[in-house]
């Protein structure tokens, strides 16, 4: 493997060499030119390019801003740099001239980190898309994830509002069937932006979505990449930056029956069914929505100390963020620390980020936005007749098996605490103004503690008792990632060229040890259990740890001439412990085109600014599996039982099967954009098109079960799934005088379509989903309903083709399915595909205007034409089963016909089975995300208590939403792949009302 | 420069020795791989008790089978306001997915057989210090997975036969139920030949020859092979392995005081060693849930129930002291318990109406409820059971006066009048004698998961009018079709994922 490598690198060198011959031009009759480059305010400008004008003699000037460079005492010289306009300086025999650059306020020059460098937007060719990080930080948000929803085209957020949920984001459709979460690379640390990290540390965001821009990541970046770039310290005195954020949550509730109302129903479905009532307590009306749900409360109070000196700087922030949930029994704490620094000397300089963070939730037990409609209002909150003293269904008063959430919420407890510590170290080392070689390690640990409590005491009916016991868990994860970068960066007249060769290893690693002891004691002064390991008995004990590994090798190369043509090239090969021998290594390439029509010569537009087309074709990877999946292995788990005496004898089997030949997932895309600007750029316009295809889609397929294979299924390269869509965003911005005003609108199209399945399957059936060939993934696939019977005669005539009477015990006011294939019966072979729970498009709204010292902005999503299947309604219109039911419901009834609500009746599933499109609703929704007003105090305010800023805000998240959706939250998220439409006890986003101040001393 | 870029070079190199390639083959640290198993006797031994394993496991005898044997039969129902899994005990089947009692048993039947594959392919290859241990372990495995192609033939009829380990990609063909038949015979002959006599007292639950026999009687018997079964019935009852008795106290075939007594022919042991679930984890229990489905309401779950024909089917005929059947005793808690024999019901009085529930294997006798870890062991054929068949076998060879001694013996026991003495008007009418004797198994056998099969074999599920005499002890099968409901569907998924494998046509 050495020699293998030096070989790469001896060639790499020869290549060098070559170039360096080429820049020896400098002879005679020059003077060496020193100086220094900086901003309007003093501040170093690194990396700025110093030009010879009509040559292709540069330097760039030093992380303190300078530079030396020789030339005739005639030339001109041009600096640039990344977000300032240019500037040409006559050098008459000048020996230093220092220069500083003006700010180019158009967003083309904005910077933007593409992975182990960075590029300027206009430079563009992939589509990346880069969030300012104060609109993610205006908004209450508990992960990065849930502050993306809507202001990315393409990138899809479902989140909910459970204390510590964490959103998943979806970039560009579902292009494989693992996991749809993207690569989160915060600081050069390929890592997840879970629930620990601050949001409020951000500098910058860009969504890295097509194969060009994704491809430097190879294996990892099939679900698009998110690079988070972290604040860092300037140049200057030290800034205090203070923010506190208080938000109130409401919980959305259902309209649900008291016992009155309840009663008369309920009677009503024992009674068609020719049972006898249930004795129901009338005595007793409960709200369980009231009893389980209330008021929320998120703080979150952020410090941050910036500042720096010439050749170096540092940033420190800490932050607290607490989430009382709106549930009973839940709670999410976060503590969080960061220290961001770097420093330079000569050609060397170093840097390091580093967080700490502590999050503890108490999870929830059960599921309580289920449990609040199985249970009946008949059904007291306490009841002393159960163990433990909780109210739950009782058999002939109240039968269900719901589950009482505030029982459940003290009996079983579970609470998740995870210290975290993630950072890198960087170091460069500049060797000339073109040459940069950059070091960088990364390291991240969790120490995770699980514990759940089973105290005694029941919460449903016919609960067996059950024993106290603990179960406790401590984990460690640990991920190390080497990289090594060389960065050659060289303008040759119009020629401008930035190459880069690197190399990276990771090594990931989990271990966790595990205990249960059962029969825990009770401490008789507090009454409260001990819970520790030393205390109880029955103990178990459990332990096990993974590892795995990732050598990567990768390059790119941009090219653009003259600022018109660009073109870039990467390469990036992986090898991954997860796979078997043969296939550890994959090869990922990618190369795009750009054409920057508006600054051709023969393009005379005025009215268009700029204009520039892109396309772009790449393959990226994926092996989001677990290790060791091409294995089979032998579980010794199980025991057996002997002779008289029980005796316990030890067993040991394959329980799993396993495919040795698994290899990458490959991702193919193709896209082609569009980058528009008119008006002077107060009107930008970006349009893609993308195609993208992945072959050997890497799942777990339902396996026959004659194979006797348990524990999971086997993953196998299963499948290919294309999604095609195209993205739009128009945004227009115009500032006059004191008053400003912002607006954007995007639009995302995206076409699933399940391509092949493998494994010798054609289709495969989840729920009441099918995924077939040539169709999108989990389509509806149900019984048709065709209105209610209403006459016996009606029934008699519902005849098939050969005159057989299709549903001959039907009564009426029964559904009326529909005999899809002519057999004269209701069978399975009667579903077909109804719908899709793809949206046909989805859109957002931003905006926002200030004057003078108040500001404002909103956010607006929406979604069409997704179908999707309301769990809710699915339970509490059956009527088989007890449950709550929605007020206002209107059964049919021989008085009531004239409804499309049928007969109610207990005791048979066949009027109320839920593999119907009965439930199926419209899932289109309109919502205003957010919005929020904002007040800076002025200036002349401010000067006399010595406070630089400060500004307060008043702010709303999912206050109005515009639906026909008759479940709690048409935004809600299901993370089965295959029933991503299933909305079954979901939790909902939550009503959010917040008041922030923020001071900077 | 140059010598800047040479010692870049060289420290690039140097970070770069670090990640050699071999890194990438990280081996499992916390499992065995196939391929590093099946090398020694103990492998073996722990590969051929894992089949046992799957006895504990929901699927099958730990909970759901029993809803398929028990309250789908005209003995048990269920009135579980999980109105699903009720009408899954009364020939409503609308989903053929439904997994309690359908689908996950068809996954654990299999389940279990690819672990007695695993064992058929694999122990051949491992060298034995003594053969005959091998031979035994074989035979284990074959007896396994006969009895359960046995209980899917029962349940399904037409399945896939599978007598190779597994690859994921495999799509077993069906076969019709006399192949599997075949397949079923062909294991217990096999398996007879080569396992022991009887097992040491440490191994009590491995099956030995009668055990074989004793299956090999049943196959024989639901395919009405009448001589074939009667040979197969003899080597337990006066052949070599005649080496059975009833025990005196009927009740000590259901309790965990009396266990792998005389009577017990196959038993599956269960244990309350491990407090965990059904799964493959580290804890997974070796206990029944029976009891605690069956136990009355506040009890148990109460999802299966006793018919009430059964306490008059006991109250119908007193035993010789002029009181009433002990077997309803301990066969049923019913309402009038307490009056009849004195006993509450787990320390309760009587508080569920007029109905019934299963009393075998409920361990009221030392406690107040159920749970999850029922360590009574279930006794799957008993010689009371072998001595019924060899009765019915005899009479269906023409040789009903011989029968008589077999009921006889099993009456006896609970102090009954002799058969001919308690009903005369039977005599030599072989109709009249199988009519007694399928009242005679129930009172016996009640709440044994023996029920359907004989429902099956005896033909009373295949004409409406012999269906409609079973609809008055047990309305349920006032749904019952004919010609279909004989037998399960197929699990819609194996239907529709597997195309050498078909639907039943009546579903």
């Amino acid at each position: 493997m050495k020699t293998k490598f030096t070989q790469i690198l001896n060639q790499r060198y020869y290549l060098l060499f070559f170039f360096s011959l080429l820049l020896q031009q400098t002879y005679a009759q020059q003077i060496a030119i020193k100086g220094r480059v900086s901003s309007a305010g003093g501040e170093a400008i690194p990396f700025a390019n110093v030009l010879i004008k009509n040559t292709s003699t540069g330097a760039v000037t030093d992380f303190d801003g300078s530079y030396s460079i020789t030339a005739k005492g005639t030339d001109i010289l041009v600096f640039s740099s990344q977000g300032y306009k240019s500037k040409e300086v006559p050098v008459n025999n000048q020996t230093s001239i220092n220069v500083s650059l003006t700010p180019d306020v158009l967003s083309l020059n904005e910077v933007v980190v593409v992975g182990y460098g960075s590029q300027s937007k206009k430079d563009l060719t992939g589509a990346i898309s880069v969030v300012k990080a104060d609109e993610i930080q205006k908004r209450q948000v508990t992960t990065v994830a849930e502050g993306l929803q809507g202001l990315v085209t393409g990138v899809k957020v479902r989140g909910g509002g459970r204390p510590g949920q964490e959103a998943n984001i979806e970039i560009r459709g579902l292009k494989n069937l693992q996991g749809t979460n993207p690569l989160y690379v915060i600081d050069g640390l390929i890592t997840t932006a879970n629930r620990d990290f601050n949001p409020n540390d951000i500098e910058s965001i860009q969504v890295l979505k097509d194969a060009s821009a994704a491809a430097i990541y190879g294996s990892r970046a099939a679900n698009g990449v998110i690079i988070i770039t972290t604040k860092k310290g300037k140049k200057g005195p030290l800034q205090v930056e203070v923010s506190a954020k208080t938000s109130f949550t409401v919980m959305p509730k259902y309209d649900l029956m008291g016992t009155e109302e309840f009663a008369k129903y309920n009677n009503m479905a024992y009674d068609n069914a020719g049972l006898p009532r249930q004795n129901l307590n009338m005595s007793v009306n409960t709200d369980w929505q009231n009893e389980v749900f209330s008021t929320g409360m998120i703080k979150d109070y952020n410090a941050s100390f910036s500042g720096g000196g010439d050749n170096s700087t540092f940033f420190i922030s800490g932050n607290y963020f607490g989430n009382e949930g709106t549930v009973v029994g839940t709670d999410f704490d976060r503590i969080s620390f960061r220290v961001n620094s770097s420093g330079s000397k000569g050609i060397f300089s170093i840097g390091e980020n580093i967080a700490l963070s502590n999050a503890k939730t108490d999870e929830m037990s059960g599921n309580p936005i289920i449990d609040v409609y199985r249970l009946t209002p008949t059904i007291p909150v306490y009841d002393a007749a159960n163990p433990g003293g909780y109210g739950y269904g009782k058999q002939g008063v109240a039968d269900t098996f719901g589950t009482n959430p505030l029982a459940i919420a003290e009996f079983a407890n579970t609470t998740n605490e995870n210290f975290r510590i993630r950072g890198n170290v960087w170091s460069e080392l500049k060797f000339t103004s073109w040459l940069k070689y950059r070091f960088n390690f990364g390291y991240e640990t969790s120490f995770d503690s699980y514990n759940f409590i089973r105290k005694i005491g029941n919460w449903s009916l016919n609960q067996p008792v059950e024993k106290s016991f603990i179960n406790q868990n401590k984990g460690r994860s640990e991920t190390m990632l080497y990289e090594n970068t060389l960065t050659f960066k060289k303008q040759f007249g119009k020629h401008n060229i930035t190459a880069l060769v690197g190399q990276t290893f990771q090594k990931d690693n989990y271990n966790q040890i595990s205990g249960t002891k059962r029969n825990l004691l009770v401490n008789p002064s507090t009454g409260q259990y001990f819970d520790v390991l030393d205390l109880g008995d029955s103990p178990e004990v459990a332990g096990f740890r993974e590892e795995a590994a990732l050598t990567s090798y990768l390059g790119r190369l941009e090219y653009n001439y003259a600022d018109r043509y660009l073109f870039n090239a990467v390469f990036r090969r992986d090898g991954s412990s997860k796979f078997s021998d043969g296939n550890k290594w994959g090869n990922f390439p990618s190369v795009s085109l750009g054409w920057r029509v508006s600054n051709e010569p023969f393009f005379k537009a005025d009215f268009i600014k700029d204009l520039k087309l892109r396309a772009s074709y790449g393959e990226l990877g994926s092996g989001a599996i677990r290790n060791y999946e091409y294995q089979g292995f032998i579980n010794t788990n199980g025991a057996i039982i002997l002779g008289n005496g029980q005796i316990m004898y030890p067993s040991a089997t394959q329980v799993r099967l396993a495919n040795s030949q698994l290899r990458w997932e490959k991702l193919k895309q193709t896209n082609i954009g569009m980058d528009l600007g008119i008006l002077n750029n107060d009107l930008r316009f970006t349009a893609d098109y993308f195609i993208a295809r992945t072959e050997d889609v890497l799942y777990g397929f339902p396996i026959l079960m004659t194979t006797g294979s348990d524990g999971g299924n086997p993953i196998s390269n299963a499948a290919t799934v294309e999604n095609k869509g195209f993205e739009l965003e128009l945004a227009y911005s115009k500032k006059i005088n004191d008053f400003s005003f912002n607006a954007s609108l995007n639009f995302t199209k995206l076409n699933n379509k399940l391509v092949a399945l493998g494994n010798g399957q054609n289709t495969h059936f989840q729920g009441n989903t099918i995924t077939r060939d040539g169709g999108a993934v989990g389509m509806w696939y149900v019984l048709k309903t065709d209105g209610l019977f209403q006459t016996q005669e009606e029934i008699q005539n519902y005849k098939n083709s050969q005159g057989q009477v299709i549903m001959p015990n039907a009564q009426p006011g029964d559904i009326r399915f529909k005999d899809v294939n002519d057999d004269g019966q209701i069978t399975n072979e009667d579903k077909d595909i109804v719908a899709s729970p793809w949206p046909e498009f989805e859109m957002g709204l931003n905006a926002g205007a200030s004057y003078k010292s108040f500001d404002f902005s909103m956010n607006w999503i929406g979604s069409h034409g997704a179908t999707v299947y309301n769990g809710f309604r699915s339970v509490v219109d059956r009527f088989d089963d007890n449950s709550n039911y929605r007020t206002g419901i209107q059964p049919w009834t021989p008085e009531n016909p004239n409804t499309d609500f049928p007969r109610i009746t207990k005791g048979s599933t066949l009027n109320s089975r839920g593999d119907t499109d009965r439930f199926l609703e419209s899932g289109d929704f309109i919502r205003l995300k957010y919005i929020g007003f904002g007040f800076n105090v002025p200036e002349n305010v401010l000067k006399k208590a010595g406070i630089s800023r400060a500004r307060l805000s008043l702010s709303a998240q999912n206050i109005l939403t515009i639906t026909k959706y008759k479940g709690l939250d048409p935004e809600f998220s299901n993370g089965n792949i295959f029933e991503r439409g299933v909305d079954v006890g979901a939790f909902p986003n939550l009503k959010t009302y917040s008041f922030g101040v923020e001071f900077g001393f | 420069m140059k010598k800047i870029i040479i010692i870049t070079i060289g420290l690039i190199s140097i970070l770069f020795a670090s990640s050699c390639d071999d890194e990438l083959a990280q081996t499992n640290p916390n499992a065995l791989t196939t391929e590093q198993f099946w090398k020694t006797e103990s492998d073996a031994q722990a590969g051929v008790n894992a089949i046992y394993a799957m006895f504990y496991k929901d699927g099958l005898w730990a909970r759901w089978i029993y809803f398929r044997l028990d309250l789908t039969s005209d003995e048990g129902y269920s009135v579980s306001p999980w109105t699903e899994l009720a009408d899954w005990t009364r020939f409503n089947y609308v989903n053929y997915n439904f997994w309690e009692g359908q689908v996950v048993t068809w996954r654990d039947t299999y389940k279990a057989i690819f672990r007695c594959n695993q064992v058929l392919a694999n122990v051949p290859n491992i060298a034995f210090q003594n053969e005959d241990d091998k031979k035994k372990i074989l035979a284990q495995a074959k007896f396994l997975r006969a009895l359960h192609y046995y209980y899917a033939a029962v349940l399904w009829e037409d399945i896939p036969i599978v007598l190779t380990p597994s690859t994921p990609s495999d799509l077993p063909a069906q076969k019709n139920v006399t192949e599997v038949w075949a397949q079923v015979e062909k294991d217990l002959n096999e398996a007879f030949a080569d396992l022991p006599p009887s097992w040491g007292a440490d191994q009590t639950g491995r099956p030995d020859k009668g055990a074989a026999k004793a299956f090999l009687a049943k196959v024989y018997m639901q395919q009405r092979k009448w001589a074939e079964a009667k040979t197969a019935l003899e080597y337990l009852i006066t052949g070599p392995g005649a080496r059975y008795s009833l025990v005196s106290n009927y009740r000590d075939n259901f309790t965990d005081v009396s266990e792998n007594n005389s009577e017990s022919v196959f038993e599956i042991q269960f244990g309350d060693n491990r407090l965990g679930g059904t799964d493959e984890s580290q804890s997974a229990a070796v206990s029944s849930n029976r009891a605690q489905f069956f136990a009355p309401r506040s009890i148990g779950w109460s999802d299966g129930q006793a018919r009430l024909w059964l306490v008059n089917a006991f109250k119908q005929e007193p035993n010789k002291a002029g009181t009433l059947d002990i077997r309803l005793r301990w066969t049923l808690y019913y309402p009038e318990l307490l009056a009849d024999f004195g006993d509450k019901t787990y320390g309760k009085n009587w508080e569920w109406g007029n109905e019934a529930w299963f009393r075998k294997g409920s361990r009221d006798y030392y406690r107040n409820n159920e749970d999850y870890y029922s360590q009574v062991n279930y006794r799957l054929i008993r010689y009371a059971d072998i001595l019924l068949r060899y009765a019915e076998v005899l009479n269906e060879t023409g040789n009903t006066a011989d029968a008589y001694q077999y009921v006889d013996m099993v009456r006896a026991r609970v102090n009954l009048n002799t058969l001919a003495v308690a009903h005369p008007e039977i005599g030599n009418d072989h109709d009249k004698f199988l009519e007694r004797l399928k009242m005679e198994r129930a009172l016996e056998l009640a709440g044994e998961s023996v029920r359907w099969e004989d429902l099956k074999r005896w033909g009373d599920l295949n004409s409406q009018a012999s269906v409609d005499k079973i609809a008055l002890r047990d309305p349920d099968f006032n749904n019952f079709v004919v010609g279909k409901h004989h037998r399960l569907p197929i699990p819609q998924v194996e239907d529709e994922n597997n195309p050498n494998l078909n639907q039943h046509p009546e579903y």
